[in-house]
C-alpha cells in the first residue's frame, strides 16, 4: 500500500516560527516530526510515500532520515482538500493511507490501522484518539450505530490523523469522510499520540518520547568530562561534548556534536539537538534547542523552543508561568524563538513570548 | 462468533495436526466452549470433537496423533444450542464422507432440515450447520459434481456464513463466505484458510482476503474463486503482509479490554434480543422469583456488583432479596421457599458452584445468568438465562458486566410490569458515553499518579462505585475503596487529606445528599471527581452525562468507570488485558 503524507500546512498555531520553518521539519530527539511519521509508516508495511509540500519543500526533503521510497509534490489546489487531491493523483491503487505529517505516535498506531483494515476488509478505516484539551483545535467524531459521524462539538474523540480511504472524487475532504463513513470502520488509539500544532505540543512530545526510556544510552564517541554528572534516562549521541562540572540530570537528549558548557544543568525532558551549543552556567528544563542554535552563558530556558541556528544571548531568562496554552494541562509556556532569530543579552522574556 | 481453519498440504505432513492445533489456539479468542478437528488422507476421513477448551480436548482426544494432508479445525462459541460433543463441529453427512465447519447463522435451517429429513437424511446434532453436509450429499446424489453440489448447498442457505467443507477422496477444501470473515493464506506447498490472519501468520504472510459472495476451493497449489458465477482473478487479490500483524485480532485496538468496552452497545443489544427470544425461560424465572419468600442473589467479583444492583431494585419494590458474596455462602441457610439467582460470566466460578451445591440440597429453586451457554452453573439450574456478550478476552469484565446489568434490568422491568422496550435505547446511551472517552482518559491518568482513592455513591449508584473501584484495583493496582457516601463521617473520612482522590458516582438520584458528601470531602481538600447523570455534583472535575430515561443511567456510567480504569492502567504501563495475579475464570476455592 502507498501513503499520502500531508506536510503543507500553514502551521498557524506555531507562528511566527512556521513562517521560516515547516513544522514537520522540526527536530525532536534527533528525528524530524515527519520522520517520526515515515518511520511508523515503514513499520506498517507502507511501500512508497507521496509527501505533499509547499514552498518549504526542501526543508522537508532534508528532514527525512528514514529509509523509505518517497517523492514530494507541491500543493497546487487550496486547503487540506487540495493537498489530499494533489497527493492522491500520484496513487495508482484503489485505496491508500492518508497520514498527517505532524503527528508523533508509536509505530503501532500505523500498524494497528493496517490491522484494522485487513481484519475488517472494508475500504476505509478511521483512527480516533481521546482528547481533553483544546477541543476546538481538533476534528471531532461521534460514534453512531457502528460507524463514526464527523461533528464540530459534543465529543472528546478526535480524528487521529491516519486513515485508509478509497480514492474518490470530492471537493471537501470532511464531506468525503462523511460520505464514506457508513461503510468504514474505526478504532480508538489509546497509545502515545501528539498532534504538533502548538508550542506546548512540542514540549509535551519530548516528555512523551523520553518517558519510554528506562536506562541511559550514551555513545562511546561522546566526550563526557570526568567531572560531569549524567543522571538516569539520558541519551547522548556521537561526538557530543558535555564539559566540566555540567549536569545532565535527565530525562534528556543531547544530539550529535552538541555542546554543553561548564557548570550547566540540562534537566527534565529537554532536548538539545545536533550541533547546538549551550554556554556555561545555563539551566535548561522542558525545552527544545534546535540544531546549531546557541545559548549564551548564564541563561535559563524553561518550557521554551529555540529554533534552528537561533542565538540566545547571555543571561537571558525565560518565564513560563502563568501562561494559558491552548492544549496544555499545565499553565506553563516560555518562549518560542524562530529559526535564525536573536535574543539580546540580559532580556527577561515570557510567558508565551514569540519572536 | 466461532473460529475456523483449513490446512491443506502437498506432502504427507505428519506435523499438519500440530499446525492445525496451533492455528486453533490462536483462534481461541473467537470462542472456546468446544473444539473439533477433521483430517483426511485419500479415502480416510476422521473427525474428533468435544466440548471443552482447546488444550484439554486436544489432550483428551489425542488430536495431535491425527494424520492426513487435509485438515479442518473449529473452535466454537455457542449462541444457540448447547455446547456438547455432538454439537461441536465439524459436522458430517449420513455417510461420513463430507465434513463441514461453519462460522455464522443459517436462518432457514429448520425448513432445510425438514426437507432433508423427509428425503431420508439422518441428523445427529441440533445445529444449523449440519444441514450443509447433508445438502452437499443430497446434491451429489442427484448427479452433481462436488463443486456444483457445494455451490448449490450454499445457494440454498440463508444467513451469514464462513464455511469450509472437505469431501472424501478429494484433495481440496471448498469454501464460501458471506458476512463472516474468511482469509486464505498462501504458503509453501501448503495453503491455509481461516477466520483471521494471525492464526496462520507464522507460516505465511501472503494472504487473500475473501469478500462476500466468494465461493471456491483451495488445493495445496491452487486457489479457485468465483463470485456471482464469474471466475475471480486470484493474482489481483493477493496481498503481502509486511508488518507485524500478530495483534490483528484486536482489530486496531491496543488491548482487548478497550475493544470490548467498545463492543458493549452490541453486547447489550444482543443480550436483550436473546432474552426476548428466550422469553419462556425469562417468564419461568420471574414466576419462581415472585413466588419465593426470599431471593438469594449469589455471585463473585464484578458479577456480585451486577447482582447487588438487581437486589437494590427489587428491595425497593418490597421483595425480600439478600445479595450474598459467593465465597461467604455458609452464612445463609436456604430452604424450599427460597429462590437463588446465581450470576457468573464464565458459568464456572468455583465459589458460586459450591454455594449452589448446598442451596440445591436445601431444596431451593435455582436461576442462573451466565455468558456461556450450558455452562456448569447453568446445568445446575432450574432456569438458565444468558447474557449474549460474546467471548470476553480481557480479564477485567467490561461488556459482560454491562450485559449483566441489561439482563437484570430486563428481568426487573418484567417483574414490575413495565414495558421493557426502553431498553432498546441502552445501546445508544452507551455510545453517547463513549464519546466522553477523552474526559475519562484525563481522570484515569490523574488517578494513575495516586496511591489511594475512594469511590462513593448512594442508592443505586453504590454498586457502580464498587465496580469502579474494583476495576481500578484489578488493572491499575491502585488501592481504591468504595462505600456508601453517607458512611464517610463514620470513619473513612479520617484518611482524607489534601488531594486525596474521591470519585463520586451519581446516577441522578439522591443528588442533594451526594452534594453534601462532596462538600465534606472538599472541606478536607480532597480532589473530587464525579461521573454524573443529568445533574451536577459540582466536583473539581465532573463528567456530566445526559440521559433522557433515567432507568438507563447505569448504561451511561458503566463505560466511563471502565474507561477510567483502562486509561489509568495504560498510563502506569500495565497490560490491562492480563492483570497480575488474576485469572479470567476463577475455578479454585
Amino acid at each position: 500500500m502507498k501513503a499520502v503524507v500531508l506536510a503543507a500546512g500553514k502551521g498557524e498555531g506555531l507562528r511566527p516560527y512556521t513562517e521560516k520553518e515547516q513544522k514537520e521539519a522540526i527536530t525532536i530527539l534527533g528525528k524530524a516530526v515527519i520522520s517520526h511519521v515515515l518511520y511508523g509508516l515503514k513499520k506498517a508495511g507502507i511501500e512508497e510515500v507521496v509527501i505533499v509540500t509547499n514552498e518549504h519543500e526542501k526543508q522537508i526533503q532534508d528532514a527525512i532520515n528514514v529509509d523509505i521510497p518517497f517523492e514530494t509534490v507541491r500543493q497546487k489546489r487550496p486547503g487540506i482538500t487540495g493537498a489530499v487531491l494533489d497527493g492522491m493523483d500520484k496513487i495508482p491503487d484503489d485505496e491508500f493511507l492518508l497520514a498527517f505529517g505532524d503527528i508523533i505516535a508509536e509505530p503501532e498506531f500505523y500498524m494497528n490501522l493496517m490491522n484494522s483494515y485487513i481484519t475488517g476488509n472494508s475500504k476505509a478505516v478511521f483512527s480516533l484518539v481521546p482528547v481533553s484539551e483544546g477541543m476546538q483545535t481538533y476534528g471531532l467524531a461521534k460514534i453512531v450505530d457502528n460507524r463514526i459521524e464527523i461533528v464540530n462539538e459534543g465529543s472528546t474523540l478526535a480524528l487521529a490523523g491516519a486513515y485508509i480511504i478509497p480514492k474518490g472524487d470530492f471537493t471537501d475532504i470532511l464531506e468525503y469522510f462523511k460520505k464514506i463513513s457508513p461503510f468504514s470502520r474505526y478504532f480508538i488509539w489509546s497509545g502515545k499520540w501528539i498532534d504538533i500544532g502548538y508550542p506546548e505540543d512540542i514540549i509535551n512530545a519530548i516528555e512523551v518520547l523520553l518517558s519510554d526510556l528506562n536506562n541511559s544510552i550514551i555513545s562511546d564517541k561522546a566526550e563526557i568530562s570526568k567531572t560531569a554528572v549524567i543522571g538516569k534516562k539520558v541519551i547522548i549521541e556521537d561526538n557530543a561534548i558535555v564539559d566540566d562540572y555540567s549536569v545532565v540530570k535527565g530525562p534528556a537528549y543531547i544530539g550529535k556534536n552538541a555542546y554543553i558548557g561548564n557548570y550547566s544543568l540540562i534537566r527534565d525532558y529537554s532536548s538539545i539537538e545536533s550541533e547546538a551549543k549551550i554556554g556555561a552556567y545555563c539551566e535548561v528544563a522542558h525545552s527544545l534547542v534546535e540544531p546549531r542554535a546557541e545559548i549564551g552563558s548564564k541563561s535559563y530556558l524553561t518550557y521554551t523552543i529555540v529554533g534552528r541556528e537561533a542565538k540566545i544571548g547571555a543571561s537571558v531568562i525565560t518565564v513560563s508561568y502563568p501562561a494559558n496554552p491552548v492544549r496544555g494541562r499545565e499553565r506553563k509556556l516560555g518562549a518560542l524563538i524562530s529559526p535564525n532569530e536573536e535574543i539580546y543579552h540580559g532580556q527577561i522574556i515570557g510567558p508565551n513570548y514569540r519572536k | 462468533m466461532c473460529g475456523i481453519i483449513g490446512v491443506i498440504s502437498k506432502n504427507d505432513e505428519k506435523k499438519l495436526a500440530t499446525i492445525t492445533v496451533q492455528c486453533l489456539e490462536r483462534l481461541e479468542y473467537r470462542g472456546y466452549d468446544s473444539v473439533g478437528v477433521a483430517s483426511m488422507e485419500g479415502n480416510e476421513l476422521e473427525v474428533r470433537k468435544a466440548k471443552g477448551r482447546i488444550d484439554e480436548v486436544v489432550k483428551r482426544l489425542n488430536i495431535l496423533s491425527m494424520t492426513g494432508r487435509v485438515f479442518l479445525g473449529h473452535t466454537r462459541w455457542a449462541t444457540h444450542g448447547e455446547p456438547n460433543d455432538i454439537n461441536a463441529h465439524p459436522h458430517t453427512d449420513c455417510t461420513n464422507s463430507i465434513a463441514v465447519v461453519h462460522n455464522g447463522t443459517i436462518k432457514n435451517f429448520r425448513e432445510l432440515r425438514e426437507d432433508l429429513e423427509s428425503l431420508g437424511h439422518k441428523f445427529k446434532s441440533e445445529t444449523d450447520t449440519e444441514v450443509i453436509p447433508h445438502l452437499v450429499e443430497e446434491f451429489k446424489k442427484r448427479g452433481m459434481d462436488s463443486f456444483s453440489a457445494f455451490k448449490s448447498a450454499i445457494n440454498s442457505i440463508q444467513g451469514s456464513y464462513a464455511v469450509l467443507a472437505i469431501i472424501k477422496g478429494e484433495n481440496k477444501i471448498y469454501f464460501a463466505k458471506k458476512d463472516n470473515p474468511l482469509i486464505i493464506g498462501l504458503g509453501d506447498k501448503m495453503n491455509f484458510i481461516s477466520s483471521d490472519i494471525p492464526s496462520f501468520l507464522p507460516y505465511t504472510n501472503k494472504v487473500l482476503i475473501l469478500i462476500d459472495g466468494d465461493v471456491g476451493y483451495i488445493t495445496p497449489d491452487e486457489i479457485y474463486i468465483e463470485n456471482e458465477g464469474k471466475k475471480v482473478n486470484v493474482m489481483d487479490r493477493i496481498k503481502i503482509i509486511t508488518w507485524d500483524a500478530s495483534a490483528a485480532s484486536k482489530e486496531g485496538y491496543a488491548h482487548y479490554m478497550l475493544k470490548e468496552i467498545h463492543e458493549s452497545p452490541r453486547a447489550v443489544d444482543d443480550t436483550i434480543s436473546g432474552l426476548i427470544s428466550d422469553i419462556k425461560d425469562v417468564k419461568n424465572a420471574i414466576k419462581i422469583l415472585e413466588e419465593s419468600k426470599r431471593i438469594i442473589v449469589i455471585a463473585a467479583g464484578t458479577s456480585y456488583h451486577a447482582g447487588l444492583y438487581f437486589s437494590l431494585l427489587l428491595q425497593r419494590e418490597g421483595f425480600n432479596v439478600i445479595p450474598v458474596i459467593a465465597s461467604e455462602y455458609y452464612n445463609i441457610k436456604t430452604n424450599q421457599e427460597d429462590s437463588i439467582l446465581a450470576i457468573s460470566q464464565s458459568g464456572e466460578t468455583y465459589d458460586v458452584m459450591m454455594a449452589l451445591k448446598e442451596f440445591k440440597a436445601n431444596g431451593s429453586k435455582i436461576i442462573s445468568l451466565t455468558n456461556v451457554i450450558d455452562s456448569a452453573i447453568a446445568r445446575q439450574s432450574d432456569v438458565k438465562l444468558y447474557t449474549r456478550a460474546g467471548p470476553e478476552i480481557g480479564v477485567a469484565a467490561t461488556k459482560t458486566f454491562t450485559s449483566q446489568i441489561a439482563a437484570l434490568q430486563f428481568l426487573y422491568s418484567l417483574i414490575k410490569g413495565d414495558d421493557y422496550t426502553y431498553l432498546n435505547k441502552a445501546k445508544d446511551v452507551i455510545r453517547r458515553s463513549l464519546d466522553f472517552e477523552g474526559e475519562a482518559k484525563l481522570i484515569g491518568e490523574e488517578l494513575s499518579a495516586k496511591s489511594n482513592a475512594y469511590y462513593l455513591g448512594r442508592g443505586l449508584s453504590l454498586p457502580f462505585a464498587m465496580e469502579g473501584a474494583l476495576k481500578i484495583k484489578e488493572i491499575t493496582y491502585l488501592h481504591a475503596e468504595a462505600y456508601a457516601a453517607g458512611e464517610s463521617k463514620h470513619g473513612p473520612i479520617a484518611l482524607v487529606e489534601k488531594d486525596f482522590p474521591a470519585v463520586f458516582i451519581n446516577l441522578g438520584e439522591l443528588v442533594g445528599e451526594l452534594q453534601n458528601n462532596v462538600q465534606e470531602m472538599k472541606a478536607r481538600k480532597a480532589k473530587t471527581y464525579a461521573i454524573s447523570v443529568n445533574e451536577r455534583l459540582n466536583t473539581d472535575k465532573e463528567i456530566l452525562l445526559t440521559v433522557e430515561d433515567e432507568r438507563l443511567s447505569p448504561f451511561a456510567v458503566t463505560p466511563i468507570i471502565q474507561l477510567i480504569a483502562y486509561y489509568s492502567a495504560v498510563k502506569r504501563g500495565n497490560d490491562p488485558d492480563k492483570p497480575r495475579n488474576l485469572a479470567k475464570t476463577v475455578t479454585v476455592g
